[in-house]
């Protein structure tokens, strides 16, 4: 029983800790590329209404979008992996498909 | 029809008919928030549900026979039923199978009378449990695994169910808090413009990850009552109707949607805003696969709203109702006891009834009591035009107060 106990919160903790990154950081980019977005275009949609357009506004917007789209990326490729009984490595940086661990 | 024909042939349709359940109890796990802040129109939302849903099916190529191995010592580790149980075409190992589903699709359906979502896995495990009670004694229970790895009732039932939705709050009310901060002050054509579609995809990557993980659980368990009734004998692979009849199954189950839990999900917890939706989404998407990565077995359903909740603590001053949310914890606990009581009373009258009547009581019995919950839940009917209405109560509440009226 106390086995399980303790493979139960390592796992809690791994689980927890990536689940922070990913599922409440990838949001707070996401919000930071609505902002950005906002900040670009400038005028009525600002905060301080009337404010110029800043063009590095869209290129930060478009930055914060492009890695929210690999995270998604990222959550297909465990999906598609762990159909195939293999998971996801980062031994090589890139993600890359290995056999499961037994 | 000879007595293994028609155990067989019950324990496939109460096996599919398990996996339509498990399709309309879980369609609100994905789509609720996005119902509910009208990110999606009801019936798209459901749609796009299924459809995910039947990619995922089939996105499951090595289906694992050994589901059941997790809580039950029914079949070894490749998946070949115990020898001891296949006589007489298995007969044994396919009661105990027909009666542990039918007390899971019971519990199903009762909690979806009464709008609470709880977890398809967990009534599967509850009703195999009982009914291998039942069989075989407490001893063919995996209570708590060989200590190697996480595994047994306790390992792969109870201890996930009782973290992972404490995770995926904390993950939402921290996403929430945060979304909330950036965008303050920001027009709101672009937050809602934007949210929307962080919405719809973060509920999309949920129900693709619903059907790879919960169709082939019935995958597993039709293709063992196939090994063991001598039908099939490959413990590497799954025929192909079988995982066509449970993509499809599951996929028609997500598109009817089970409309009380999505009301009591999107409506009835929180107040959800679409930043607040996008936060739960985005959660429930990232522990779900996280833990699939890192092996760690949980429901769906308890992720759901242990996210949604959390979405509430995190949205400064926002109302959470936490009667639903004591209700729901009240109905997982009570959903392993339930179902597998269901299951044991089952397999006794399986057993005392003997091969040709049993089984055909047992699902008989399935299909009237089914009847009787489709009858009673008419009396309140939750469909796609009063999902997102103003909150009043859960429909089994309000029944109740209607009849003391």
């Amino acid at each position: 029983m106390t086995d399980n106990l303790g493979f139960a919160v390592e796992a809690a903790w791994k689980v927890l800790l990536s689940g922070l990154v990913i599922g409440a950081g990838l949001p707070a980019l996401f919000a930071v590329g609505v902002r950005s977005l906002a900040w670009g275009t400038g005028g009525t949609a600002e905060v301080a209404v009337g404010a110029r357009p800043h063009p590095a506004g869209r290129v930060l917007a478009t930055a914060c979008f492009a890695v929210v789209l690999a995270g998604i990326g990222l959550g297909l490729s465990i999906i598609v992996a762990a159909g195939q009984g293999k998971v996801v490595s980062f031994d090589h940086v890139y993600p890359t498909f290995v056999d499961e661990p037994k | 029809m000879t007595e293994a024909t028609l155990i067989l042939v019950l324990v496939i349709g109460t096996a599919l008919v398990f996996d339509f359940t498990n399709g309309f109890h879980d369609t609100g796990n994905a789509m609720a928030t996005s119902i509910a802040t009208g990110a999606l129109r009801p019936k798209v939302a459901v749609a796009l549900s299924a459809v995910l849903n039947l990619v995922g099916a089939f996105l499951s190529v090595e289906v694992a026979l050994t589901v059941t191995n997790a809580v039950v010592k029914v079949q070894d580790s490749s998946g070949a039923p115990r020898s001891d149980l296949t006589a007489d075409h298995g007969s044994a190992l396919l009661l105990i199978i027909l009666a542990g589903l039918v007390g899971g699709v019971l519990w199903n359906l009762l909690t979806w009378l009464v709008g609470l979502p709880s977890s398809s896995s967990h009534a599967l495990f509850g009703g195999l449990i009982g009914a291998t009670i039942a069989g075989l004694g407490t001893g063919g229970v995996n209570w708590n695994g060989d200590g190697s790895q996480l595994d047994g009732v306790l390992g792969k039932v109870i201890l996930p169910g009782v973290v992972s939705p404490v995770i995926a709050g904390v993950v939402a009310a921290v996403g929430t808090w945060f979304v909330f901060r950036i965008t303050a002050g920001v027009a709101e054509r672009f937050t809602e413009n934007g949210f929307r579609w962080g919405q719809i995809g973060s509920a999309s990557l949920v129900s693709l990850a619903h059907g790879a993980n919960d169709a082939q659980k019935t995958m597993g368990v039709i293709t063992l009552a196939l090994i063991a009734a001598g039908h099939w004998s490959d413990t590497g692979a799954v025929p192909f109707w079988v995982k066509l009849a449970c993509a499809l199954a599951i996929a028609i189950g997500t598109y009817i949607g089970g409309w009380r839990i999505i009301r009591t999900l999107g409506k009835g917890l929180v107040e959800i805003s679409s930043p607040q939706g996008m936060a739960a989404e985005s959660s429930s998407a990232a522990v779900i696969l996280v833990s699939s990565h890192f092996g760690f077995a949980l429901s769906t359903t308890h992720v759901a709203t242990g996210s949604i909740l959390g979405s509430g603590v995190g949205k400064p001053g926002a109302e959470v109702r936490w009667r639903i949310a004591v209700r729901m914890v009240l109905a997982w606990l009570i959903t392993l006891p339930a179902a597998g009581s269901a299951g044991a009373l089952m397999w006794w009258v399986g057993d005392l009834l003997g091969a040709y009547a049993g089984p055909l009581v047992v699902f008989l019995a399935l299909v009237g009591l089914a009847a009787y919950i489709f009858v009673r839940s008419q009396r309140q009917p939750v469909h796609p035009g009063n999902v997102n209405d103003e909150w009043t109560g859960t429909p089994g509440r309000s029944t109740r107060q209607e009849a003391h009226a």
